[in-house]
């Protein structure tokens, strides 16, 4: 019998404290098996290995309680006086094959529980990547940094506790728990009812003690929450706190919200100690009950001295295989926390591919009364607009215009939820998403570059292109130039290990991959807004590039650079509030006009010199 | 045991030791909660020990009265009060001097966070202390309030059982330590030897990860470009090999440590065959049998609860690290003798610098600027140029060579002064979460209503504030009103604007906003360099065209220096970098211009 016994987990017992009070909470049942739901679905195909996990992890435990059988037996002969050698030593060999064979199975079956851990979290792995595959590309757009490695690393990973160590050690405690309990009855059952009888009360006293605790749940939880905030914005906010000469106020503050939350976990601990401490007494006292009771059995003569022994060997540890579900369950219950965020990226829909290819006839494409918004706010109301093949649309406007949500909705990062956009008058969901991809190039303000070669990345734009293709774009992307003066030119390494370049260089590399593509559609959201003086000509330079014989769409900031464009739409709260080209759009005397003078006007503007006071465009 | 072993032991008895010494003036809690989990264990070994006797007696001739019983019974109900009582104290003592632990280390960690410069908080991963404050004080506090009383819990009824057995026997004795002492000595050996193995894994494992990882994060760009066959690929072979590391390693890990802690359990066969013989031979009585082999389970169950002791030492470990690695930081040094700087001009004499030994960011870089003159610094991306500004806020100290304000050194500027002097506007904002009003009063200790809406006005940020439902008593960070980049950077300008120091250090941004927003930030930025001695790293090169000054930084050195015009005609780096900036004004998507 393992004697593994906690004495108490109180991250655990408050996690658990918790989750039992939200599921007195008016909607959610506390998804304590969403970890193994998620999991279970992919363990059928190693059910051999894992029915061959559970058979051993049973026999382990049969085996361990041969050394129990054996101490018994020696027991009961040495009381009646027939012991002897042969059947000391007989009992002591089978004792010591008991304890090998539960050692062996036990850790075979955990080999085995390993293999089926790994081999289905490999089959659930998979299942992500490929979910990821088919999901809008919006989906992807507002995830955070970690999310990525969460997804399909630390939450995957976490699941090999539940099937590797869970499924067997579970199963072999609920063998042994029920074994005992069979044997304990099947000797004597008022020696089994006196063994027993403190373990349900102990487990009453933890249920009211988790109650107690429970209580206090919310203003921990609120409390963890304002410390953990408040001690990642003392941090974050470091450089500026210094600087305002504010560390004390801010160091104060953080030191409050640790205090209130150190009170409250004495608090809830004050609480819980009383009915959970004994707990942890009482579920390890069974031996205190079975003594009186066997000794006044015995003095009945109902009871003979053997058996009260036996009681005392099995009884004394009846609770521990209990006490090691009761810490699975635990584990089960945290794991299943953070198991939601694999099963929500699963359960979201996957976007609609007809897998149809069409013969475009060409390029134009066309907001036809498109309407989109998120679940609480419209983004975009009734646009509708035609860029033609051959032509460059710009998008201008303040921020939050919707004009980053009109060059997404091409591609396809989201569906309209009224109207249509059409490509080559074909509806851009009735394109195949690969005929889709392959016909519009985007680059937008943020760009990933893989872990691999500068040459590696430009050539993922075609992977057939041959390395004088992949300079022709880089030079076109005006990327040749700083890619050569690395000391590995082409075969420098980017990422964690790697160089690490700036962002205007980052955008560059880029739009030499998007160059390299070749597509009719090229889509440009803010693919200059990192650059700094001197990148920003060259990337300018580089767009040009880009535009012959293709429809290109253009969101920029910047206004010069669009200015030439063969029309501008001004967008304003998700609506087109103006169009037309720019020479139009200035004598409007409407938003287009103002955001140009405001342009021309930030740009003419200087730091005052110590001569002059403030610049005269200022004092105006 | 050998002196191999020993050595190997020591280290998990550092950690222990390492825990003792943070637990600081709770050690006297810490211990009562570890003495009585060891005195809750003994109140168990009373009952074992009546158990012993019982069997004694009944063995023999005699056999149990009624008072015998009643006696018995006294001393169960002994037993379990103690047990309960000394469960109680146990716990509620390890548990709050866990808790207590935990918030008085968080505290002395962010005293002492205060004090680190700032070159400490810039150059590690913020995450890592996010982690020690939080999920790693968790860890200690299981590792006090679960792991400590767990190794007296672990020892306290096997120590009982074993005096027993010797008292009674001690060749039995010996038998039932024969298994403890070959298996402890393994265990701690084979738990580091895992341990290493376990880290040799994750090495492994982070590099097949990586892939994966890759997969993920760039599947918009996959998807974009249609190669989701081949990224796929590239994954699986990722997966696949994640897959086939884990499997093996984990089969050396896991399954291994669970047989080797079936050692300790090859006493009970050893106890059956020696104690029985023994009595066979005629050297104890029944009643020593029976007693050695009714608690041969009680010696060794226990014990077997090591083995999650040490995985649970194995992981607080790594907290302990992280933790110490703060505490032992060193702080930036006070000035010996604190000067005061008089005026504002402000000198770098032949400053050298750098983040990383021998990649030096600043050579050898000199130059003065005059009090309320304007210094913008340009040059390649790379070149150091935030660099400065990061050194005149003392940010960073510099190898070599003086960076002086007013005359003095800042090193010998007392911080509080240094900062009430200098402003500095960052390019990436922060805002705290608080209201509107919180974050610009921020400028200014006690600042008045009537004072901040002016600091808002001048910084361009009144009229939009005043927009907002509910004006200056918004609320902004997360689960606040979400502003645009401009508006967020005019909140920053206004807090600066409020502090009024005498020296402004400005960071442009490079990433490009809206017209309006731009045409309000220069607004802003006017206002708030107004008869300021100014350094900024410019980006558009048409704002510093009037810089009294113009460093033009490149390679570690300022290769150029002078005004707008001087530069030009000078025909060097400057002269190309404006003709490009100029031609960019010119220049249009489609080259149509």
């Amino acid at each position: 019998m393992d004697g593994a016994v906690s004495t108490g987990n109180k991250n655990d017992e408050r996690q658990a404290a918790s989750t039992a009070s939200q599921e007195t909470g008016p909607q959610d049942q506390p998804n304590y098996f969403a970890s193994l739901r998620l999991i279970g679905g992919y363990l059928g195909a190693s059910k051999f290995k894992m029915i061959g996990s559970i058979l051993l992890a049973t026999l382990a435990t049969a085996a361990e309680l041969v050394p129990v059988w054996a101490v018994y037996r020696v027991l009961e002969a040495a009381v009646d006086g027939t012991l002897n050698l042969a059947f000391i030593g007989g009992h002591a060999l089978a004792a010591l094959i008991g304890v090998v064979v539960g050692g062996l199975a036990l850790g075979f079956a955990l080999g085995l529980s390993h293999i089926v851990a790994f081999e289905s979290i490999y089959r659930l792995r998979l299942d992500i990547a490929r979910h990821m595959a088919r999901l809008p590309l919006g989906y992807f757009q507002n995830r955070k940094s970690g999310d990525a490695r969460k997804q399909v690393i630390d939450e995957p990973e976490k699941l090999e506790l539940i099937v590797a160590h869970g499924l067997p050690e579970g199963v072999s405690s609920l063998a042994t728990w029920l074994a005992v309990s069979i044997w304990l009855f099947a000797v004597d059952g008022r020696m089994a009812l006196a063994s027993i009888f403190v373990t349900p009360v102990s487990f009453v006293l933890m249920s009211a003690a988790m109650a107690q605790g429970g209580k206090r749940a919310g203003a921990y939880h609120a409390a963890a929450g304002r410390m953990n905030a408040s001690i990642v914005e003392y941090l974050a906010g470091m450089p500026v706190v210094k600087i305002f000469n504010r560390t004390g106020q801010s160091l104060a503050e953080t030191s409050r919200t640790v205090r209130e939350y150190t009170a409250i976990e004495t608090a809830w601990a004050r609480d819980y100690i009383p009915m959970g401490g004994s707990f942890y007494t009482l579920i390890l006292s069974n031996i205190v009950f079975i003594l009186p009771v066997g000794l006044l059995l015995m003095q009945t003569g109902t009871l003979s001295l053997p058996t009260l022994l036996f009681f005392v060997l099995l009884g004394a540890n009846y609770s521990r295989p209990l006490m090691k579900l009761f810490n699975q369950f635990h584990t089960l219950a945290h794991i299943s926390m953070g198991a939601t965020m694999v099963s929500d990226l699963l359960a979201t829909p996957p976007q609609s591919d007809t897998k149809q290819s069409f013969r475009l006839p060409h390029h134009d494409i066309a907001f036809e009364n498109v309407s989109f918004g998120y679940s609480d706010h419209d983004v975009l109301r009734n646009v509708s607009f035609v860029a033609r093949t051959g032509e460059i649309t710009a998008l201008v406007g303040p921020s939050g215009a919707g004009k980053s949500t009109v060059a997404s909705l091409v591609p396809r990062f989201w569906d309209v939820r009224a109207g249509r956009i059409t490509l080559g008058g074909v509806d851009v969901r009735e394109i195949g998403l690969d005929q889709l991809m392959d016909t519009v190039a985007f680059v937008f303000q943020d760009t990933f570059l893989f872990s691999d070669t500068i040459a590696a990345n430009i050539r993922f734009g075609n992977p057939d292109a041959s390395d004088e293709e992949v300079e022709a774009a880089a030079r076109a992307a005006r990327a040749h130039d700083f890619v050569s003066a690395l000391p590995n030119g082409y075969e420098t390494m980017l990422g964690e290990q790697g160089a690490s370049l700036s962002g205007g260089e980052r955008q560059r590399i880029a739009i030499a991959r998007a160059i390299l593509k070749d597509a009719p559609v090229i889509i440009l959201d803010e693919a200059t807004a990192f650059a700094d003086p001197d990148n920003e000509a060259a990337i300018q330079e580089a767009l040009g590039a880009l535009t012959q014989g293709r429809t290109l769409i253009v969101v920029a900031h910047r206004l010069h650079t669009i200015a030439p464009a063969d029309q501008i739409l001004v967008m304003d709260d998700g609506e087109i509030v103006e169009r037309g080209r720019h020479d139009d759009l200035r004598s409007n005397d409407a938003l287009y006009a103002r955001m140009w003078q405001d342009y021309t006007e930030a740009r003419r503007l200087h730091y005052r010199s110590s001569t002059g006071h403030v610049h005269e465009e200022i004092s105006q | 045991m050998s002196a191999a072993t020993n050595s190997e032991i020591r280290s998990d008895l550092e950690s222990l030791a390492r825990v003792w010494a943070l637990s600081g003036p709770l050690r006297g809690k810490v211990a009562a909660g570890i003495g009585y989990k060891f005195l809750q264990s003994a109140c168990l070994g009373i009952a074992f020990g009546a158990v012993i006797w019982v069997v004694n007696k009944t063995a023999g001739p005699e056999s149990l009265t009624m008072a015998d019983i009643w006696w018995v019974t006294g001393l169960m109900v002994i037993s379990l009060a103690g047990q309960t009582l000394f469960g109680f104290l146990s716990v509620s003592n390890s548990w709050i001097a866990s808790y207590e632990t935990a918030g008085r280390l968080r505290l002395t960690i962010l005293d002492h966070l205060a004090i680190l410069p700032m070159r400490f908080h810039l150059s590690r991963h913020q995450g890592d202390t996010v982690t020690a404050l939080t999920a790693d004080m968790q860890m200690i506090e299981s590792f006090m309030s679960d792991a400590l009383p767990r190794i007296a819990q672990a020892f306290g009824l096997p120590l009982i059982v074993l005096g027993f057995l010797f008292w009674q026997d001690w060749q039995v004795g010996l038998v039932g330590l024969a298994s403890i002492v070959i298996a402890l000595p393994v265990f701690l050996w084979s738990s580091r030897r895992l341990a290493k193995l376990g880290i040799r894994r994750q090495d492994t494992q982070a590099e097949a990860g990586a892939r994966m990882i890759e997969y993920a994060q760039g599947i918009s760009v996959i998807r974009a470009f249609n190669r989701i066959a081949k990224g796929q690929e590239s994954f699986g072979e990722g997966l696949k090999a994640f897959r086939d590391i884990s499997i093996k390693m984990d089969d050396e890990l896991t399954a291994k440590l669970v047989q080797i802690g079936k050692l300790l359990l090859l006493g009970a066969p050893l106890v059956i065959g020696i104690a029985g013989s023994r009595h066979i031979g005629g050297d104890t009585e029944v009643g020593t049998l029976l007693s050695s082999l009714v608690v041969i389970f009680a010696l060794y169950a226990p014990l077997l609860g090591l083995i999650g002791v040490m995985e649970l030492t194995r992981i607080a470990d790594a907290s302990l690290t992280r933790i110490d690695r703060i505490i032992s930081a060193k702080p930036l040094p006070a000035p010996k003798a604190a000067e005061t700087p008089d005026g504002f001009d402000l000198v770098f004499d032949r400053v050298a610098f750098s983040y990383v030994p021998d990649t030096p960011v600043l050579k050898d870089v000199s130059f003065t600027v005059p009090e309320r003159s304007v210094t913008a610094i340009v040059g390649l991306s790379g070149s150091g140029k935030s660099t400065i500004l990061n050194l005149i806020a003392r940010f960073w100290d510099i190898e070599s060579g003086q960076v002086r304000i007013g005359g003095a050194d800042i090193r010998q500027i007392e911080a509080e002064q240094l900062n009430a002097n200098v402003t500095m506007v960052f390019q990436n904002v922060y805002l705290f979460a608080g209201t509107i009003r919180d974050n610009i009063a921020l400028g200014k200790d006690g600042a008045t209503d009537a004072e901040i809406e002016a600091a808002a006005k001048a910084a361009q940020a009144h009229e939009f504030i005043t927009k907002l439902p509910q004006r200056y008593e918004t609320e902004i960070g997360e689960g606040g009103s979400t502003l645009s980049g401009g508006e967020r950077q005019r909140l920053s300008i206004a807090r600066a604007i409020l502090k009024d120091a005498p020296i402004v250090l400005l960071d442009e941004a490079t990433a490009a906003i809206d017209p309006t927003n731009e045409r309000a930030i220069q607004f802003a930025f006017a206002e708030l360099v107004k008869d300021k001695t100014l350094i900024v790293v410019a980006h558009k090169l048409s704002t510093v065209q009037s810089a009294d000054q113009i460093l033009v930084l490149g390679d570690g050195c300022i290769i150029e220096r002078g005004n707008h015009d001087s530069l030009v005609d000078a025909d060097g780096l400057y002269a190309s970098l404006w003709k490009r900036w100029a031609q960019a004004a010119d220049w249009r998507i489609g080259g149509k211009a």
